[in-house]
C-alpha cells in the first residue's frame, strides 16, 4: 500500500466523523430554539450528551465505524463531562439536601467531570485502532513545557489587562466573596481545566494529529472548542465568544503540539479559569 | 418499500416544524432593566427622588418633577426648596472619614469597628431591609461593607478600565429606606451600576440599557424605583425580579420536550446514516475491524 493510500484511508473517516458529529450536535442544540425558548426550558446538555453517546456507541458496536472512535469518543467525553459538571450541583443537592454548600457541590461536580473524562480517554486509547489511537501527551513535562507554561500565563494576563474591562467583565474584585469561594472554586477550576484540556487538546487533537498535518489537526480541534462554547453560552450571548475561544483553543493546541505535553495547556487554562473566578463580575444574565 | 421508508422519514422530519407552528409563543421580553426617563442626550449631574418629588441637576439648571419624572419644571435660581427627610430607622453618615450612626432622631456616635474612610469620603448606603448592613466608599475608592454583626471588610475594589486607563470612580451609593429590597446600588463613572443583594459580599453588573457613566443614584421607596443621573440623560429602574427562564406547568412543556427529543433522535439517525454513506464497507480492503 502506498503512503498516499494510507493517508486517504485514515484521514477520511475521522474527518467525516468530526464534521457529521458537529453537524448533528449543532442541529440538536439549535433547531429546538425555533419552537422552544432561548432561555432554555430543557436541560440542553443532556440532549447533546444523548446524541454524542449514541454516536460513540455506534462507533464501538459497528466495525465499519471503528476509525471514527477516537473523534466520536472525544465528542462524547466533552458532552457527557459537561453534563455532569453543569447538572452535578443540582443532583448533589437533590441527593444530599443542604449537606454541602454550593462551592462544595461545584468542586464535587468538577471532580466527577475530570474522572469521567479520564475514563473516556482511557477507553479511547484502548478501543481505537492502534494506528489511530489518540496521543494524550500526559507523560512529558520538560523544561520547554515549563517555559511555555510561564510565557503562556504571562501572555494571558497581559492581554487581559490591556483589553477593556467592560469587554471582559473584569470590573472589580470582591474580596469577601473571594475569601469564601476561592478555597473550593480554585481546585474546582483546576479539575475543570484538566478535564477540558484532556477532551480537546488530549483526545481530539491527539486523534487528529494521527491523521492530519499539525496545523489542520489544530485548526480542527480549535473549531470544535469554539463551537462547543455555543452550547456553554446557550443561555446567554453566544456569538461574540466563539471566535475568541477558537483563537484560544488554537493557541493552546499549538503549545501542546510544540512541547509534546498537555500540561502547559492544563496549567494555562486553570490560571485563566481562576482569573475568571477572581476578576469577572457576573451580570444579570450570568457571565 | 424503500419509497415507503422515505415517506416515513420525511414525515418524522416535518413533525418538529408542525409542533413549532402549533405551539403558541409564550415567551415575552422582560421589562427593560433600565429605561430612559427624561433629558435624553443631556448630562444630568444629580438626582434626588423623594415620595412625590424629584429634583435633577443639569447643565441648564435644576428641574423639579412632582409626577415621578413624567414632566419637569425649571426651578428658578435662588428659590429655596425645602425637601422632606426620608431617613430609615437607623441613620448612617460619614463625617470627615468617620462613620457615625444612631437611631433616627437621636444624636450620632461613631460606629465602633468602622475603618477610617478618608477625609473626602461621603458615599454611604444602608438598606432598611437588612438591618445593620452598611456599604460605604473610602477616599481611595475602595468599597467597604459592614455585616449585621458590626464587622467591616473591604467589599469591592474597582479594577483598571484597561490598557493605560485608570480605574473608574464610585460616584454614588443608594439603597431603599423602607424594606422593599435589601439591594444596595453602586454607581460608577465607567462601569455603570453594580448591585449587591447580600450586604456587599457579592456584586453583579446591573446596567442593561444604562450608559456607562453614572453620575448619581437615588432610590424612592414610594415609587419602588431607582433613578440614575447619567451623562446621557435621566434613567429609571423599576424594582423587578432578576431575569429567569419562564416556568411551564401545562402540556406545552411536554410538547416542547417531545419536539426536542425528536430533533435529537433525527439528528442521531441522520449522523449514523451519513457515516454509513461516507465510510467504506467492511468488506472493502480499506475497512477496519
Amino acid at each position: 500500500m502506498t503512503s498516499t493510500a494510507v493517508t486517504q484511508r485514515t484521514w477520511w473517516p475521522a474527518s467525516a466523523a468530526a464534521v457529521i458529529g458537529a453537524a448533528a450536535l449543532g442541529l440538536t442544540l439549535l433547531v429546538p430554539r425555533l419552537f422552544s425558548d432561548p432561555a432554555g426550558v430543557d436541560p440542553f446538555v443532556l440532549r447533546l450528551s444523548a446524541v454524542a453517546t449514541a454516536l460513540a456507541a455506534a462507533s464501538l458496536l459497528t466495525p465499519r465505524f471503528a476509525p471514527t472512535r477516537p473523534v466520536l469518543l472525544a465528542v462524547a467525553a466533552m458532552t457527557l463531562a459537561f453534563s455532569v459538571f453543569a447538572g452535578g450541583p443540582q443532583w448533589i443537592y437533590d441527593i444530599s439536601g443542604n449537606r454541602f454548600d454550593f462551592n462544595t457541590q461545584v468542586l464535587l461536580a468538577s471532580a466527577a467531570e475530570a474522572l469521567l473524562t479520564a475514563v473516556v480517554a482511557l477507553i479511547a486509547v484502548r478501543v481505537s485502532p492502534p494506528d489511530l489511537s489518540p496521543l494524550l501527551r500526559l507523560r512529558r513535562f520538560r523544561s520547554a513545557a515549563a517555559i511555555a507554561t510561564a510565557l503562556g500565563i504571562a501572555a494571558f494576563l497581559l492581554v487581559v489587562l490591556l483589553l477593556p474591562a467592560t469587554l471582559l467583565g473584569r470590573e472589580g474584585i470582591a474580596p469577601v466573596a473571594l475569601a469564601r469561594d476561592l478555597p473550593l472554586q480554585g481546585p474546582a477550576s483546576i479539575l475543570q481545566s484538566f478535564a477540558q484540556e484532556l477532551q480537546f487538546r488530549g483526545i481530539l487533537l491527539g486523534a487528529l494529529d494521527r491523521i492530519a498535518p499539525a496545523w489542520a489537526a489544530n485548526l480542527g480541534q480549535a473549531a470544535f472548542f469554539g463551537l462547543a462554547h455555543i452550547a456553554v453560552q446557550y443561555q446567554g450571548p453566544a456569538g461574540a465568544f466563539v471566535p475568541v475561544t477558537i483563537v484560544l483553543g488554537f493557541a493552546l493546541g499549538w503549545v501542546t503540539q510544540r512541547t509534546g505535553s498537555l500540561w502547559p495547556a492544563i496549567v494555562i487554562h486553570a490560571v485563566a479559569d481562576i482569573a475568571v473566578t477572581v476578576g469577572v463580575i457576573p451580570g444579570l444574565y450570568g457571565y | 418499500m424503500a419509497t415507503e421508508r422515505r415517506r416515513r422519514a420525511r414525515l418524522l422530519a416535518i413533525l418538529p416544524a408542525l409542533l413549532m407552528l402549533l405551539l403558541p409563543a409564550t415567551v415575552h421580553a422582560a421589562t427593560p432593566w433600565w429605561e430612559p426617563l427624561a433629558f435624553s442626550g443631556q448630562r444630568v449631574s444629580g438626582v434626588v427622588a423623594l415620595p412625590g418629588l424629584m429634583v435633577v441637576s443639569t447643565a441648564s439648571g435644576a428641574y423639579l418633577s412632582s409626577d415621578n419624572g413624567r414632566s419637569f419644571q425649571p426651578i428658578s435660581p435662588g428659590r429655596h426648596l425645602a425637601l422632606p427627610e426620608t431617613l430609615g430607622p437607623i441613620v448612617w453618615q460619614i463625617d470627615h472619614g468617620t462613620v457615625l450612626t444612631a437611631p433616627a432622631g437621636r444624636g450620632l456616635a461613631p460606629d465602633p469597628h468602622a475603618p477610617f474612610l478618608g477625609a473626602t469620603a461621603h458615599l454611604i448606603a444602608a438598606p432598611a431591609a437588612l438591618p445593620g448592613v452598611v456599604v460605604a466608599v473610602g477616599s481611595d475608592n475602595h468599597v467597604w461593607r459592614r455585616s449585621p454583626s458590626g464587622q467591616w471588610a473591604t467589599s469591592f475594589v474597582l479594577l483598571a478600565a484597561g490598557g493605560l486607563a485608570g480605574s473608574p470612580q464610585v460616584t454614588s451609593m443608594a439603597a431603599f429606606t423602607s424594606a422593599v429590597t435589601g439591594a444596595v446600588y453602586m454607581g460608577t463613572n465607567g462601569y455603570g451600576v453594580l448591585l449587591t443583594e447580600d450586604g456587599g459580599d457579592d456584586w453583579i453588573r446591573a446596567d442593561p440599557g444604562l450608559p456607562e457613566n453614572v453620575l448619581a443614584l437615588s432610590a424612592d421607596s414610594a415609587s419602588r424605583a431607582l433613578y440614575a443621573a447619567t451623562d446621557q440623560g435621566l434613567f429609571v429602574h423599576h424594582l423587578q425580579a432578576f431575569p429567569a427562564p419562564p416556568a411551564y406547568h401545562d402540556a406545552s412543556l411536554y410538547l416542547r420536550w417531545l419536539g426536542i427529543a425528536m430533533v435529537a433522535l433525527l439528528a442521531t439517525l441522520g449522523a449514523v446514516f451519513g457515516l454509513r454513506r461516507a465510510l467504506p464497507r467492511p468488506s472493502s480492503p480499506q475497512g477496519y475491524r
